[in-house]
């Protein structure tokens, strides 16, 4: 394993937004444009990015820190993009 | 032979003996999964009973299929029994319909995304199939 070389980065959600429903949503639907898995995880949570039950599941909430792992041909793509749809949600 | 369109989305039916179940999952699931995915509310019996109709379920089928199938959800016993009765009898009008092995609101909201990222009518009855691996503890 080359754990140490995959691409991680870690968000702080903004205050009040919650990853659940409609951002939930959206965060997977982004993901899923990827070829890369894609991992958040969150207090001692993780999830697949591309499964929405999962990310519900994670039960992140505003203000909280995620954190993104890819891996794959376009992780570096995949991990800017999440990474900052993550601090961006509104 | 039945129609399979594979460019557009596969629609969703949810059946409950509650139509209010029915439909206010159907609006949950759209909003998680953006609003783009046919999902139709086919819940409660006739005359506005707690039941479920076949007629209705098969009205519902029509209506969600714009081509690519339908991925039908049910909740419990006789919901299943009223969704095979229609798929067997043909009711549907040839409509691609398959009944997913799922947990009814999981099963919806995990079918609406995958939908609306182009899953086709298999990957979106797996996805709804899958919700039983996912723990909410």
């Amino acid at each position: 394993m080359s754990a140490s070389s995959e691409p991680c980065r870690a968000v702080r959600l903004p205050n009040g937004i919650d990853l659940h429903a409609r951002p939930a949503g959206a965060l997977v639907r982004a993901a899923s444009a990827y070829q890369s898995a894609i991992t958040l995880s969150a207090g001692d949570r993780c999830a697949d990015a591309k499964s929405i039950l999962q990310v519900l599941a994670l039960g992140a909430t505003g203000g909280t820190e995620v954190a993104v792992a890819a891996s794959g041909s376009d992780a570096s793509e995949a991990l800017e993009a999440i990474s900052s749809l993550l601090a961006t949600l509104a | 032979m039945l129609r399979m369109d594979r460019t557009a989305s596969p629609g969703i039916v949810l059946v409950s003996h509650s139509a209010a179940i029915a439909e206010g999952l159907a609006a949950m699931a759209a909003e998680v999964a953006g609003g783009d995915v046919r999902i139709v509310a086919a819940g409660g019996g006739p005359g506005d009973t707690l039941g479920t109709d076949g007629g209705r379920v098969a009205e519902a089928v029509r209506e969600a299929d714009s081509g690519a199938g339908v991925v039908i959800l049910a909740d419990i016993g006789s919901a299943v029994l009223s969704v095979r009765a229609v798929l067997n009898d043909g009711m549907a009008d040839g409509v691609a319909a398959v009944l997913a092995d799922a947990p009814l609101v999981e099963g919806a909201i995990a079918a609406a995304v995958t939908a609306s990222v182009g899953g086709d009518r298999e990957a979106v009855r797996a996805a709804a199939e899958d919700a039983w691996n996912v723990r909410k503890l």
